[in-house]
């Protein structure tokens, strides 16, 4: 297994808003999606996941609905909506120009 | 949006936690499989997910906080424990909201009183633009105006604006099968209404032609009077309505709002003001009340000088009338306050702010008391690794709590007091102050309430957090004892507290001492054994001097053969109130003074039996007689102060006085000399020279009856008075026809209600440091049981333990009596300062109110010293 790493504050929302770019999930798939596409370096606390998606939620970036998984279980799906994907393309944006500059002063120093 | 979701959550709190929790279980399940997929046993895979998902109540309770109402929840759930703990010790609740009420009410109260009378605005349009004007005299910063010189004044429309004037008497109502009544007329410019910016609400307003002689005979009415005469009824427009006499058509009603008790309020009746053509340069009568709005563009400071000027200019072209006068100018709405209120209002205010610092310090104490012990609550959660807020938060709860209840019950008093106050001070025509609680009054109670339980909620909150943990968990029981500072803290509020209940008391008690003088001053009359009434001869129907004089001679001839009666007589005042009118005199024989500073006398036209009826002794000459008339030489009787005045050491009998007006003295000889009469009214400059002349030498058409009863009780008199009365003219009203002692204390019915809210007050105040002396000294004495077991235990009495006690409470009470006599001894220079005549010199008055205050002290500390003295040695010692 891979080493863990601790997510830097504030890019948990992001990763979320990323994941589910691509398609509406639940809470457990958001979790398994992150592990899966970090391949298994990151492991999202489920304290700081539920809390976060409220949040978003509540900020009106992501909306939720009750539907049945696969194996007939109701699950909550959440899925991005228009201001979510504003939102997303917002901090994505920022974390680029912050990484480059990161990355600049790193190498140059 | 956002919003909208947090309510929804809100209200279906239920639902969206049921959600959240099938949500996480969903969660735990989905990892439970996964587990179980890796091969572990189903109790493995449950435990490994569980720990793996953590506390699951604590992600529960981070995501509630996601949705935005943690700080309500939070704050709801502080004040349920704040009011749980109310509850529990509903002693100490109860103390500190009926405190916190009382003091915020009393100063609530004292609000909706400066609210109704200052700043509510009187109702007309462009309030700020309306001036009442004055000419000023040496005696009267408020006088009125005369009809030359108002007429000169209605010139300057382009430079200074619009002026109206009114003029309001006493008129006789006589309707055709009701007895007359005497009804409050005021006649008005036609312009009067429309530059308040007032239509009438019923029917129309004057019309400019109306201000001429013979097109007078309308009448606009009151709302009071249009619904308590006319039933409220549309039909009385065009409707002949008889005024002294007079048939007058009714063509307008007024609103009720115009009905302003600050001003106008007590008007029945509005009639035009018109002048005959000797009126109209009259200079001498000032009789107009002026209103004036200023043009738009004139500013205040402007309009200032060009009134000023204006007066200037009158008295240097028409001296004899107007020299030593100035004009000057005041917005309506602080006339409106009446003179009193820019001083009686802020010493009310100030007051009732002495009883809320009393409160205040009170609650200070009970809840420094409270949180002493409960420091060590305080301690132990803050060794447990409270943070500071939440140290906080139950105490802000609390004080948050009692703020509301506090200015709830600060609501209630407030209410009630603007009942009581528009109970007790209706005025003789009906027209009631209100002080209504309205939002700025409310929003006051509330917001003193909440500013005073924060401030002393918060500081002993703070004090707790300065605790020393180490010692106050070490110290045991005895943490609680609070450190000398602190004790010297508690003395230190009871001195002050007794000081401002002396400051209140004394404040009380002088004013009460003054007040019951002044009703009860019957300087150079007396008024027992009188019955008098006041009537007003309709002009309609006594139309010269010789009609009034044949009235009152047949009036006088009649009441006097009445059984029971002693004497009567008619005049056009009576010495138990203010003599309002004023002239000037000149003396025969002295250098005439410039034009217009001759010596200045209060005027009374009297009957012959006048001075008998009143008993005011005539001290050297004769008093009037029945051969004084309209024919003979005109006589004049003097009082001490004119005969000092005018005449020095000389004998003025035989010597000639006159009006100083005009070129031609008419002089009169004076034939008497009478003593000094005071009325039982304050007044802050009275005229000191008092003049009398024969009624018949200047019949007057308003007099006071006064009829002396022989042995009976004048009240007996009443009904054969009004039947004489109503045989010689049934069309006659006479009004307040009752005892003179009836009238008199009636006169001063508004010093009375600030006298009763001085005593409210004071005894607040006295209530409310008792109470704080006994709390302070039954703590001390709960802490000292020790001590006191051990000096029991050594060979002390009980008697000494009780006289330990009682002199440290007495001590604080006496140097709080002691600092508050200093404050006492100013409130009394004040009222004297607002009340000139109001006698105020009273070291009896601070000796007693000191005595109470001690008094009182001794009685709240004995309770609990009591307490100390039956402590049981052994008991406590053991307990150590």
């Amino acid at each position: 297994m891979a080493d863990k790493s601790e997510l830097f504050p504030g890019t948990l929302d992001m990763l979320i808003l990323r994941v589910l770019s691509r398609g509406e999930l639940h809470g457990w798939g958001i979790t398994n999606k992150l592990e899966q596409l970090s391949k298994s370096a990151l492991q999202v606390d489920e304290g700081s996941l539920y809390p976060s998606l409220y949040r978003m939620e509540e900020k009106g970036w992501i909306e939720a609905e009750w539907r049945m998984t696969e194996n007939n279980r109701r699950a909550k799906y959440y899925s991005l909506t228009r201001t979510g994907r504003k939102q997303l393309e917002h901090e994505q944006a920022l974390w680029d120009r912050m990484s480059a500059i990161i990355t600049l002063v790193t190498q140059s120093a | 949006m956002n919003f909208f979701r947090r309510l929804r959550y809100l209200f279906r709190r239920q639902a969206t936690e049921a959600e959240m929790a099938e949500e996480m279980r969903f969660h735990l399940e989905q990892r439970m499989a996964d587990k179980l997929d890796d091969g572990l046993s189903p109790e493995e895979a449950s435990f490994a997910a569980q720990r793996k998902f953590g506390n699951l109540a604590r992600i529960q309770e981070q995501a509630r906080e996601a949705h935005g109402w943690g700080w309500l929840e939070r704050l709801l759930k502080d004040l349920h424990f704040a009011a749980r703990q109310f509850v529990r010790s509903p002693g100490f609740s109860l103390l500190a909201i009926v405190t916190l009420g009382l003091g915020i009410g009393a100063n609530t109260a004292m609000f909706s009183v400066l609210n109704g009378v200052l700043l509510k605005p009187l109702p007309y349009a462009n309030l700020s633009q309306l001036d009442r004007l004055y000419r000023a005299t040496p005696q009267n910063r408020e006088g009125h105006i005369s009809p030359a010189d108002f007429r000169e004044l209605q010139q300057t429309k382009d430079a200074y604006g619009d002026v109206a004037a009114y003029t309001p008497a006493n008129v006789s109502l006589s309707e055709p099968g009701h007895p007359a009544e005497m009804a409050y007329s005021a006649r008005a410019t036609s312009n009067l209404f429309s530059l308040l910016g007032v239509r009438p609400q019923l029917g129309r307003d004057f019309r400019p032609a109306e201000d001429n002689p013979g097109r007078d005979r309308v009448v606009i009415l009151s709302q009071r009077t249009w619904q308590k005469r006319f039933g409220g009824s549309p039909d009385v427009i065009g409707r002949t309505i008889r005024i002294d006499g007079e048939p007058h058509v009714a063509i307008g009603v007024m609103s009720a709002s115009f009905n302003d008790w600050r001003f106008l309020g007590g008007v029945d009746f509005f009639r035009p003001l018109a002048f005959s053509a000797e009126q109209a340069n009259d200079r001498t009568s000032v009789m107009l009340r002026v209103i004036g709005r200023r043009t738009a563009t004139l500013t205040p400071g402007n309009a200032d000088r060009f009134i000023a000027n204006f007066g200037a200019r009158l008295a240097q072209e028409f001296p004899e009338a107007n020299a030593e006068t100035n004009w000057r100018r005041v917005t309506l709405q602080s006339v409106a306050a009446g003179p009193g209120a820019v001083t009686v209002l802020p010493m009310l205010i100030g007051l009732s702010g002495l009883v809320l610092l009393i409160a205040c310090s009170n609650l200070a104490n009970l809840l420094l008391a409270r949180t002493m012990t409960r420091a060590r609550e305080f301690a132990v959660r803050a060794a447990l690794g409270a943070s500071r807020t939440q140290l906080l938060r139950p105490l802000i709860a609390e004080s948050l709590l009692l703020a509301l209840a506090g200015g709830l019950l600060a609501l209630l008093v407030a209410e009630w007091f603007g009942d009581w106050a528009a109970m007790r001070s209706t005025g003789d025509n009906g027209e009631q102050v209100n002080f209504i609680v309205d939002w700025g009054v409310m929003t006051w109670a509330f917001a003193a309430s909440l500013a005073t339980a924060l401030a002393f909620g918060l500081a002993p909150a703070l004090f707790a957090l300065r605790l020393d943990l180490n010692a106050t968990l070490k110290s045991g029981g005895r943490g609680t004892t609070g450190g000398r500072g602190h004790q010297r803290f508690r003395q230190f509020l009871i001195v002050g507290q007794f000081a401002l209940a002396m400051v209140l008391l004394a404040g009380a008690g002088i004013y009460i001492g003054g007040l019951r003088d002044l009703d009860n001053r019957r300087s150079g009359w007396e008024s027992r054994q009188l019955v008098t009434a006041t009537i007003a001869l309709p002009a309609g129907t006594y139309r010269d001097a010789a009609k009034i004089t044949a009235f009152h001679r047949l009036a006088l001839e009649r009441l006097a053969a009445l059984p029971g009666v002693a004497s009567v007589s008619l005049s056009s005042f009576t010495p138990s109130f203010i003599w309002p009118e004023i002239r000037k005199f000149i003396v025969d024989g002295q250098d005439r003074p410039a034009t217009g500073r001759e010596p200045a006398a209060v005027v009374n036209s009297v009957s012959s039996q006048y001075f008998s009826t009143f008993g005011t002794r005539v001290l050297s000459g004769r008093a009037f007689h029945e051969r004084d008339t309209a024919g003979s030489t005109r006589v004049f009787i003097i009082n001490q102060a004119a005969t000092r005045g005018l005449f020095g050491e000389q004998n003025p009998i035989g010597r000639r006085i006159a009006q100083a007006d005009g070129d031609k003295p008419r002089w009169g000889e004076i034939v008497g000399v009478v003593n000094d009469v005071q009325s039982v009214v304050p007044e802050a400059n009275p005229v000191v020279f008092q003049i009398y002349q024969p009624m018949a030498q200047e019949p007057r058409r308003e007099n006071e009856i006064a009829v002396r009863a022989t042995d009976v009780a004048p009240a007996t008199l009443v009904d054969s008075i009004r039947a004489v009365m109503t045989e010689l003219n049934p069309d006659l009203p006479v009004s307040k026809l009752q005892p003179a002692d009836t009238t008199i204390y009636r006169v001063n019915y508004q010093n009375r209600v600030l006298r009763d809210m001085l005593a409210a007050f004071g005894i607040l105040g006295l209530a409310l440091a008792s109470l704080g002396i006994y709390g302070v000294i039954a703590r001390t004495v709960a802490q000292r049981t020790g001590e006191f077991a051990i000096r029991l235990a050594l060979g002390a009495s009980v008697r000494d333990i009780v006289r330990l006690v009682l002199g440290s409470g007495v001590r604080l009470a006496l140097v709080g009596s002691a600092v508050g006599l200093l404050g006492a001894i100013g409130v009394a220079r004040l009222l004297a300062a607002v009340y000139p005549s109001l006698p105020t010199n009273s070291p009896l008055i601070l000796a007693v109110t000191t005595l109470v205050l001690v008094a009182v002290a001794l009685l709240a500390c004995w309770l609990p010293a009591r307490r100390a003295g039956k402590v049981d040695a052994m008991g406590a010692l053991r307990a150590e």
